[in-house]
């Protein structure tokens, strides 16, 4: 429908809020009215007030100066840690220094990179990665947005997420399983488009990558191949203080057999947060679940499946308990079954510190149960961007 | 059936009536109020906060993005208020027409006189703001600062009803004097009262409404009371004749119910934004609510 023939149709509505808002606005109006206008008070009052609003109030500083340097932040990632297994079963370490550097290109896209140094567990020596590094449109038009360069992938509600900011120090053996400890985080353009749906949030996204991160499950070609990669996003607002996620998620790419990995995931979370004490109270229940088929000759093919869900709950304005279910089959062996418990306690001293304590228990059909626990601080210090919700 | 009949002819003709509107998203209620007392029937206006959450705290959630996406202007406390949620909502928007920079892009602070500008940015003092203190709306002369921006923006993307947002805007202007009178007489006998809040938010009011905040209940902005701050503020309590510790619907009040347990003061949870509570229902009735109970309790 056209603006014109809006504007001949709805001559009536108008009149109706017209009158609606022309009484909204009387009421406004009319509580001037005061009963001490003769009082001398009021006179001072009045004196005071003829010079007051075109002057800024005394002592008002002006503005810090302005730049256009890219939002600078460096976070830093402390870790202590146990295994029950092994020679060296106790560790210290600055697990990773990561800066980012984030800003708006010009009127039409801006730049997030993340820059990664690293420690090499195996060999204790610190390495520098390009962690991430892309440029996002803001204006295409069709609620389109186009994301080119390096970026962690679309997978459910884990992978896109920097792991300082997770809940728990270690990641959940299924996931490990299939996208390493470095996750999906691949080279490539991912478009997505905004669904245009009114009643809840609906995102579609989809992303093509060279699969160079080589994860467990993925390896990057030798010939023309990509790692494909669609995720629905439904996102719904149940009531002030209840959301849910529901995502899906296909993944199609070449693996190290030099044929082709697929994988089917399906991500749902639960947040309730009350608006009013949002920042003393939430909990959070959130579950992903994988299933991969990988073909590795022309006629062996494994299927494996793993899921983690994990329950959080915030005990008080700066204490969080989070306790988190592992089940992973490996995905080139599936009859290697593992499960894992694992608890974490979080002190969020503030938005820039936090520390955690983690204890987990690992049992797997080939093995005996081993025992694993961390202790982890993360400090950030200059800018530090928001996190997803 | 003829009730329902009606309701469906109401329901079709508000729906039609305000797809012609301009569509507005603010960050927070009170520039949701002042917008629809500029725009009039002109305007359609959402705010993603409520006038009771924390407004540094919102969290982004998807469902932001929707009214976001087909919003024609966007207008926001800025100094870096909202810098946890809004910034990620915006770009996810795709839409070009409330980016910084854009017409329909409104930051209210513009022009309005700060206070508390840090001449250094240390996050040891707390959670501080480095462009100054952001909660510059709960001075009702900056109210008309924030009417002349929303005005501005509002003539920029709909120019064809440019007098009659100037319009509305001088009735703003006069409606704010007159209440302004009205409330520094009200407040005029409790000139340099001493009090305690919780947060430091309520430089503006305090400057424009003559109070002398003495101490806070955070030991630093965005830091929780500890029990060593508890004992500063009991023992200030008595020597400044200090009766109120104000706070606001988003703190929970266990410490400053200690800090009144122990001294006799009375905590007023305060208005700090439009429908903080059910009564707030526009910008003037937050100084209406806020005044009438602090009044009562000083006496």
């Amino acid at each position: 429908m056209n603006r014109k023939f809006k504007s001949i149709y709805i001559h009536p509505a108008i009149c109706l809020l017209s009158i609606l808002f022309a009484t909204v606005n009387l009421k406004a109006q009319t509580t001037t009215d005061s009963t001490a206008a003769d009082s001398v008070l009021l006179k001072q009052i009045e004196a005071q007030m003829q010079a007051a609003p075109a002057e800024k109030p005394s002592g008002t500083q002006t503005r810090s100066s302005l730049s256009f340097n890219p939002d600078i932040g460096v976070i830093g990632d402390f870790q202590g840690s146990y295994i029950s297994k092994g020679e060296k079963n106790f560790d210290m370490y600055l697990n990773e220094t990561e800066i980012s550097l984030q800003a708006v290109v010009d009127p039409y896209a801006r730049a997030d990179f993340f820059l990664s140094f690293g420690r090499n567990p195996e060999t204790g020596k610190y390495g520098a990665t390009v962690e991430e590094g892309y440029l996002t449109t803001l204006s295409l038009p069709a609620k389109l947005q186009l994301k080119a360069g390096k970026f962690r992938e679309a997978v459910g509600r884990i992978n896109p997420t920097h792991p300082h900011a997770l809940p728990f120090i270690d990641l959940p053996n299924a996931y490990v399983n299939l996208f390493g400890e470095e996750g999906l985080n691949d080279e490539g353009v991912s478009l997505s488009w905004l669904i245009p749906n009114k009643a809840f949030y609906q995102e579609v996204i989809v992303q093509t990558t060279s699969g160079f991160s080589e994860s467990p499950a993925f390896a990057r070609s030798e010939g023309n191949h990509f790692v494909y990669l669609g995720h629905l996003k439904n996102f719904f607002t149940l009531s002030d203080n209840a959301t849910l996620e529901l995502g899906i998620t296909g993944i199609s790419g070449p693996n190290d057999s030099v044929r082709i990995t697929n994988i089917a995931a399906g991500d749902l979370t639960y947040k309730w947060k009350p608006v009013a004490m949002n920042t003393y109270k939430s909990l959070t229940w959130q579950s992903e679940f994988y299933f991969s088929h990988n073909n590795q000759t022309a006629n062996i093919s494994t299927n494996a499946i793993g899921l983690y869900s994990f329950l959080q709950y915030q005990l008080a304005k700066r204490t969080f308990l989070t306790g988190r279910y592992d089940f992973a089959e490996k995905p080139y062996n599936s009859s290697i079954k593992e499960q894992a418990y694992s608890l974490t306690w979080g002190w969020y001293a503030t938005e820039f510190s936090k520390m955690e304590v983690e204890a987990k228990t690992t049992d797997d059909n080939i093995g005996s149960r081993f025992y694993q626990a961390w202790l982890r601080w993360i400090f950030v210090i200059g800018a530090h961007g928001a996190h997803q919700y | 059936m003829k009730r329902v009949s009606i309701i469906t002819l109401f329901a079709f003709i508000f729906f039609y009536a305000n797809a012609g509107a301009i569509k507005v998203v603010t960050t927070l209620t009170d520039l949701r109020s002042i917008t629809e007392l500029i725009g009039g029937d002109k305007v359609s206006v959402t705010s993603i906060a409520t006038g009771y959450q924390n407004p540094h705290f919102v969290d982004p959630k998807p469902s932001y993005i929707i009214s976001l996406s087909n919003a024609d202007m966007f207008v926001t406390v800025g100094l870096d208020l909202e810098t946890g949620w809004s910034p990620q909502l915006l770009s996810s928007s795709r839409n070009t027409k409330i980016q910084k920079g854009s017409a329909g892009y409104v930051d209210a602070s513009d022009g309005v006189g700060l206070l508390q500008v840090p001449t250094a940015a240390n996050r040891g003092e707390g959670d501080i703001h480095i462009f100054g203190n952001p909660h510059y709306w709960l001075d009702p002369l900056n109210g008309k600062v924030i009417a002349r921006n929303i005005a501005n923006g509002l003539e920029r993307v709909d120019p064809s009803n440019k007098a009659m947002y100037e319009s509305n805007l001088q009735i703003f202007y006069k409606n704010i004097d007159d209440k302004l009178k009205e409330w520094q007489a009200k407040m005029a006998p409790f000139k340099g009262a001493k009090i305690i809040a919780y947060h430091n938010e309520w430089v503006y009011f305090e400057k424009r409404f003559g109070l002398q905040i003495v101490d806070f209940m955070e030991p630093k902005p965005g830091i929780p009371p500890t029990p060593s701050q508890l004992v500063k503020v009991i023992n200030e309590v008595k020597p400044n004749g200090i009766k109120v510790i104000i706070s606001s619907p988003y703190f929970a009040t266990s410490s400053s119910d200690v800090v009144a347990k122990q001294t006799g003061v009375k905590v007023l949870t305060m208005a700090t934004s439009t429908g903080a509570f059910p009564s707030v229902k526009n910008y003037f009735d937050v100084f209406d609510y806020d005044i009438n109970q602090l009044t009562a309790a000083l006496k």
